[in-house]
């Protein structure tokens, strides 16, 4: 027993008011506890989405935990697991999706994957370029709920968009690919649904869907082409550098418009074939029904080459379909020869009936009253051809008719085929022309000024004129060659760079020009190297104390 | 060595909570309030049995959706990839390193688990008026607030993580709501720890505990 204290001594505690009896508030805690947990396990419950198994051939980058399901574009759920199915002859993918998408899931509705591809709009974040393949679904019609699914080898066709699909015939497939978009003006209008080996290998039939309402443009008329790459052309219009979209530059895609010359409005068919031009110029260029050929001998052909523009008072209104020498067989001089492509459709305005009538019955008309129209031109109204220089950096040179009223006659034989147009023969260039104008002009002022009666005045005036006179004659023979030598010297440099920007043009946009090589080499560098991010992550999340430690030896 | 000895509130007493002065009860049923420093006095915490009670209810509810719920959302490359405590766990048995698996196994669901097992053990011996094994279940009362504050470590640990790792768009850590119930857990078993009046333990006398 311890000592006896003297409790007396001990203070006395002071009074406090009574307790209160009863439940302790401190039961509130358990109750809001179990209330937040109770609520969180409804919510789950309430979302929980539907599991659905899905037999594939082949799942390649489905993994688990990071392979997701995806309906226009949004994730409706994630693979929970992958496994062998079907005695290994199968990959069975199991997903959990989320319960928004319940609805989705029944008989018809079907799932293929897709593999990743560089889209504008999907490259939103670096995470959905490396993220890897998903699992695309076309949902189906039927009401009948369905769990169990086998999937496509290949994505089906859309149905569910409003929209028409055309068939488009290529030499080779080019860097099209599935998902390949769709331009109509540089709007996005469809995209490469598939592609197969034309019937008897002769080519490459791409499947193409245009959605509404950029269908209703696509009448049998439509020219489809290639719009992958970047489009530079140089030629006698100058430099032209042509692109749709930096997708389409990356992943190729088609664009499609109406020519100029279109007649018809009435929308194709579905499933109506079209031909795929390799580039915008080509799809463009008129079907020319009724291309008249004609014979011109120039002086030279330089700077003429086959295509180069035929303009009529301006207007282009055909072309040169060939370039060669011929003998003369009076003189056994090599002459040059230009066939030239003369399309008169081209040049018939469509907006007046009156005039599109008379325009296209002579078009269409017998060949005597057709030719009677051309013989018009040149013999009454002095049409003449003239070699002219389009470019002036190139070099490259066109063929303009236009009206001379004061042109020598000439004698054309009506009854070659095809016709011997006459062409005048400047002997200088277009440049060179227009100076020779100028001095004849001034020569006729001179003359009228030599008739003028002030004797005296005119005698000197005329002595300082004639002066005038062979200084511009010395212009004409001296200058005027060292200038021509000058503008020589300036196209050869021209010609230089024309072909080393051809080269240049080969090397980065040929099909497998060494350009696009390297570009396609630093795209899939791009691709390795993302992937080596990806198994590094792999890696990091497997060991990461690899972080701190650095990677030990496996 | 009796634990029956006398105790001070067999002879009525009451001992300052704060300043550990010794007092006589100012009433029959209201100890009143200490001389020295003014702290309302009791013979044994109020409501002691009944405060563990619900603390302990409350970490065990929370316990349950704890394990449950994601603790960490890793964002990787595009994929999100919740993780629970006990899937972390399987994770780091499956891919080789067991010694850490053990780790979290025991600091993470055994450490709160045995906690919520022990509170309930001592409150059922106190209700039970258990004899014997009063110093062992002080220890174990002694252990359970030792070891409480330490459980943060795995809140602390996911708060860090999430802090660190924002490498958007690479990769991100997102806390998930099972990180919430943990700390929950944590820190009720904590308060209820403390809210038990180990002087309770010894009590054995039904007058002694009826005051509590
Ligand atoms: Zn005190």
């Amino acid at each position: 027993m311890p000592d006896p204290i003297a409790i007396d001594a001990l203070p006395q505690a002071s009074l406090d008011p009574p307790r209160r009896r009863g439940p302790s508030f401190i039961w509130f805690i358990p109750i809001l506890a179990a209330a937040v947990a109770i609520g969180i396990a409804v919510q789950r419950v309430m979302t929980e989405g539907p599991t659905v198994t899905i037999l594939f051939k082949q799942a390649s980058g489905v993994q688990a935990g990071k392979t997701f399901v995806k309906y226009k574009d949004v994730d409706i759920g994630q693979v929970t697991a992958v496994e062998l199915a079907d005695g290994f002859s199968k990959v069975k993918v199991t997903a959990k999706m989320d319960r928004s998408a319940a609805g989705l899931f029944v008989e018809d509705t079907r799932f293929w994957i897709v593999e990743p591809r560089i889209t504008l709009s999907g490259v939103t974040g670096l995470g959905t370029l490396i993220s890897g393949n998903f699992i695309g679904l076309q949902p189906g019609k039927s009401t009948k709920d369905e769990r169990a699914f086998v999937g496509l080898d290949t994505p089906p066709p859309i149905t569910d968009q409003p929209g028409k699909r055309f068939v488009l015939q290529a030499a080779d497939l080019g860097s099209l690919g599935t998902g390949a978009p769709l331009y109509f003006r540089r709007l996005k209008a469809g995209e490469v649904l598939s592609y197969a080996l034309a019937a008897g290998g002769s080519g490459i039939d791409v499947t193409v869907f245009v959605n509404a309402p950029y269908d209703q443009y696509v009448t049998s008329e439509t020219r489809f082409w290639d719009a992958s790459g970047i489009d530079v052309s140089l030629n006698a219009e100058g430099l032209a550098v042509r692109t749709q979209s930096l997708v389409s530059v990356l992943a190729g895609g088609v664009a499609f418009d109406l020519p100029s010359f279109a007649s018809t409005e009435s929308p194709a068919d579905e499933g109506a074939t079209f031909t795929l031009y390799k580039d915008q110029t080509s799809a463009m260029k008129q079907p020319d029904p009724v291309a008249r050929r004609f014979i011109l001998y120039t002086d030279s052909m330089q700077g003429l080459s086959v295509g180069s523009p035929v303009k009529l008072l301006g207007v282009t209104a055909g072309e040169i379909a060939g370039v060669d020498l011929t003998l003369d067989p009076e003189t056994r001089a090599f002459r040059p020869r230009v066939l030239i492509s003369f399309f008169p459709e081209r040049l018939i305005a469509r907006f007046i009936p009156e005039q599109t009538a008379l325009a296209e019955a002579i078009a269409q008309g017998d060949e005597a009253e057709r030719l009677a129209l051309i013989r018009h031109q040149f013999d009454d109204l002095g049409l003449r051809a003239q070699v002219r220089t389009g470019n002036l950096l190139t070099g490259e040179r066109y063929i303009a008719f236009d009206y001379d009223p004061k042109a020598p006659k000439v004698t054309i034989d009506w009854n070659q085929d095809p016709l011997v147009l006459p062409v005048t023969q400047t002997g200088l260039d277009d440049l060179e022309s227009k100076v020779t104008g100028i001095l004849e002009q001034v020569r006729a002022i001179l003359a009228t000024v030599e008739k003028m009666p002030l004797e005296g005045i005119a005698v000197d005036l005329d002595g300082a004129i004639k002066k005038i006179d062979r200084l511009l004659a010395g212009i004409d023979t001296k200058t005027l060659p060292e200038l021509d030598q000058a503008l020589g010297a300036m196209r050869r440099a021209m010609t230089t760079a024309d072909r080393v920007l051809e080269g240049t043009n080969q090397t980065l946009l040929g099909t497998d020009a060494p350009g696009q090589q390297e570009f396609r080499d630093a795209m899939q560098e791009i691709v390795r190297a993302a992937r080596s991010v990806r198994v590094l992550a792999d890696y990091l999340e497997r060991n990461p104390s690899a972080l701190i430690r650095g990677k030990g030896k496996e | 060595m009796s634990t029956t000895s006398l105790t001070a509130a067999r002879l009525g007493l009451v001992a300052c909570d704060t300043c550990g002065l010794l007092s006589r009860p100012a009433g029959p049923g209201a100890a009143g309030f200490c001389r020295r420093c003014g702290s309302k006095l009791h013979g044994r915490h109020p409501n002691s049995l009944q405060n563990t009670w619900a603390l302990a209810v409350a970490a065990a509810v929370c316990f349950l959706p704890a394990n449950a719920l994601p603790v960490m959302v890793t964002n990787a490359f595009g994929s999100s990839t919740p993780d629970t405590i006990l899937g972390g766990v399987v994770f780091l048995y499956t891919s080789g390193s067991w010694p850490l698996a053990l780790i979290v196994l025991v600091a993470s669901f055994m450490i709160p688990l045995g906690k919520l097992i022990a509170l309930a053990w001592l409150l059922i011996s106190i209700h039970r008026r258990t004899h014997g094994g009063e110093r062992q279940r002080m220890r174990l009362h002694r252990a359970v607030r030792a070891v409480g504050p330490w459980s943060m470590l795995d809140v602390f640990v996911a708060t860090f993580t999430v802090a660190l790792v924002q490498l958007d768009p690479l990769m991100s850590v997102e806390p998930g709501l099972g990180v919430l119930f943990f700390a929950s857990v944590v820190v009720l078993t904590m308060l209820a720890a403390e809210s038990l009046d180990p002087r309770l333990l010894w009590d054995l006398d039904p007058a002694d505990i009826k005051r509590a």
